[in-house]
């Protein structure tokens, strides 16, 4: 096999024009997808952790049914938070979990001197919220949330406008109080405005300190969720199939789980990424496929002659297989140096969308950073070197037959 | 089969053509047998089947009727790989228009067999550089085809041939293409080569001068053997 292996690599360079516009073509596909799968990726994760930090959490931990048919109702009470707080605690031990925010929700009322509006009040651990979520980022007027906020709230900057509000200045909340069908009111001053991008949620946020937030809702030491949030979204799946386990009367939901249109959004972008991916490769496809048989049937007198030789139809077969491996294996290392070059470079800088869009990029309710990193794990390296090597050489397979079976000896009489 | 000292024999052997519509008849019915060690001429004008009786001697093409034998290997039963191996292992073949392999040198061609065959490197390299030497082309070891005379290129091919020491070597025209004094020497060393390793040749040519120095002569006209003759050396 050795010497058919040292024809084949000769082969290669018999036309070396040819050979390496091959490769370069190979190359750069493999490049552009390694590109777009570390972008694409890139922009999920983003997305991702957008959604998790700015909404639910990777993993939230709820009452039962409170996910479908939500209810001021529907909280954790005292003991099922310690219990809750219990096996998370458990779960810190063994996943990268860094903060377990508890959270209230109430939708009500807003109303100032100028109008009032439908709200979704947010009761929050501000310390916490101002670490692990990004809504402190997202201040554009006065200040967060603190432990000494008591009847303090941050406002959308949405429901600001409609109730003409500033800092400091006073509104009323109204709200159903658990187990009462009364409604409760709480006069409260704004500390500060934020805008989250998201016109919706903009329009109808409130966050108002947990403290507060309880005692005006009626909950006690009760909350309606805890939201965990880990270092990335990968052990998200586990930890909430373990905490569906160990809580059964309560409701662990993953971040796929609760936000499932930012998961069909994911898969339908995936599959255009495919579809392109396909395209590009056909495209390179044809072009192996025609260095490969152009090259087999220019050599017909040669492979006539090794037949002649005793070269057996397996050797000549393997001889064009190890000329497409050959190809594959000097495309697969330009490829990857271009690629994984070009995957650091926008890993480091990122690609900033803003040149071509403007304004916030929101996709599936979820605003995201306009620059995007990419992000590009071993997995989808290999698979996509793989990917190449195995079209390169189920494509030479054509080729590689043709020559098995050329071997016509009347070539071999031309001078 | 016993071979007998029997090389090659054709029994019957008929090769039918189908040209547009028009049936050609290559070889008809042709019988011959070539024993150890013979040196033999095909002669007869272009047209007359030599090529095509090379060609089914050793299985590269196959009869329409009768039996072809190397040694006690019946061609007809054998599938492409056998044929293959066997061609490997048993003969050596020189074509008309020199046919080597235009990606390996000199000296790489010549092995091309050796290597092949599985025989160690350091074996080989003593062999092919005997062989080299016998055929003139010491020094030229590490040129390519393209760098090559053509009667240099047609020493390779005859290198290669019988670097391998196979029963039979079968040559097409292998003067055809080469000038007086270099078909002159390249027919010496085959009769050297024959000589010292009792190598079988049958080789196909209508030049009167390489007739003129083969043991035996079979003519063919239209595809049948008109005469088989041996010729006092």
């Amino acid at each position: 096999m050795l010497i058919v292996l040292k024809i084949a690599w000769r082969n290669l360079w018999r036309k070396p024009l040819r050979t390496l516009l091959t490769v370069v073509t190979i190359s750069l596909g493999l490049a552009v997808l390694l590109i777009f799968l570390g972008i694409g990726d890139g922009g999920h994760y983003q997305m991702i952790e957008s959604a998790v930090r700015m909404g639910a959490g990777h993993v939230v931990i709820q009452k039962r049914d409170y996910y479908a048919r939500g209810g001021i109702d529907r909280f954790l009470d005292r003991t099922e938070k310690k219990r809750a707080q219990e096996w998370v605690r458990e779960m810190e031990e063994l996943f990268p979990i860094q903060y377990a925010l508890s959270r209230t929700y109430a939708s009500g009322l807003a109303s100032s001197a100028d109008g009032s509006a439908g709200v979704l009040m947010i009761g929050i651990q501000p310390k916490s919220e101002r670490e692990a979520s990004r809504f402190d980022d997202k201040l554009i007027q006065g200040e967060f949330l603190d432990a000494t906020s008591h009847n303090q709230v941050i406002l959308g900057e949405g429901v600001a406008r409609k109730l003409a509000l500033e800092v400091g200045e006073k509104l009323v909340l109204m709200a159903q109080a658990a187990g009462s069908p009364e409604i409760q009111s709480l006069l409260v001053r704004v500390k500060g405005i934020l805008r989250t991008g998201l016109e919706d949620s903009d329009q109808t946020l409130i966050l108002l300190p947990l403290a507060t937030a309880q005692s005006f809702l009626n909950l006690g030491e009760g909350i309606h969720q805890i939201a965990l949030l880990m270092d990335n979204s990968g052990p998200s799946f586990e930890v909430a199939a373990k905490g569906k386990e160990r809580l059964p009367s309560m409701e662990v939901l993953s971040w796929s789980e609760t936000m499932p249109e930012l998961v069909d959004f994911i898969r339908i972008d995936d599959g255009g990424n495919y579809i392109m991916n396909i395209v590009l490769f056909l495209l390179i496809a044809f072009t192996v496929l025609n260095t490969l048989l152009m090259s087999v049937l220019e050599r017909g007198r040669e492979f006539a002659l090794l037949h002649a030789l005793g070269l057996t139809p397996n050797k000549r077969f393997f001889m064009v297989l190890f000329e497409a491996t050959f190809i594959a294996a000097l495309s697969a290392l330009l490829g990857f140096g271009i690629g994984y070059g070009a995957h650091l470079y926008l890993h480091i800088h990122g690609l900033p969308l803003d040149l071509f869009y403007s304004g916030d990029l929101s996709v599936a309710g979820v605003t995201f950073d306009p620059v995007i990193y990419s992000d590009l794990s071993a997995a989808r390296i290999l698979s996509s070197l793989a990917l190449v090597f195995l079209l390169t050489l189920v494509l030479a397979l054509v080729p590689a037959r043709r020559a098995a079976r050329s071997g016509d000896i009347h070539l071999l009489g031309r001078a | 089969m016993n071979s007998n000292g029997i090389i090659l024999r054709l029994e019957d052997v008929s090769r039918i053509y189908l040209q547009g519509e028009e049936t050609v008849r290559a070889l008809d019915k042709v019988t011959l047998t070539l024993k150890k060690g013979e040196f033999v001429a095909l002669a007869g004008p272009s047209g007359s089947g030599k090529t095509t009786l090379l060609n089914v001697a050793v299985g590269l093409d196959r009869p329409t009727e009768g039996q072809v034998w190397i040694r006690d290997h019946h061609l007809n039963s054998m599938g492409a790989h056998e044929l293959a191996r066997l061609r490997l292992n048993e003969v050596g073949f020189i074509f008309q228009s020199y046919n080597l392999v235009p990606v390996l040198s000199a000296e790489e061609n010549a092995e091309l067999i050796l290597l092949l065959r599985g025989v160690p490197r350091t074996e080989r390299k003593k062999v092919v550089h005997q062989i080299l030497e016998k055929v003139g082309l010491r020094g030229l070891e590490t040129r390519r085809p393209a760098e090559l005379s053509g009667g240099q290129q047609q020493r390779v091919a005859v290198a290669r041939a019988i670097a391998a020491e196979p029963a039979l070597v079968l040559a097409d025209e292998p003067t055809a293409n080469l000038d007086s004094e270099t078909a002159l020497s390249l027919l010496k060393l085959m009769e050297e080569l024959n000589r010292e390793h009792e190598t079988t040749f049958l080789f196909s040519t209508h030049d009167p001068r390489v007739i003129k120095r083969a043991h035996r002569v079979i003519y063919l006209v239209d595809g049948r053997v008109d005469r088989d003759e041996a010729q006092s050396e």
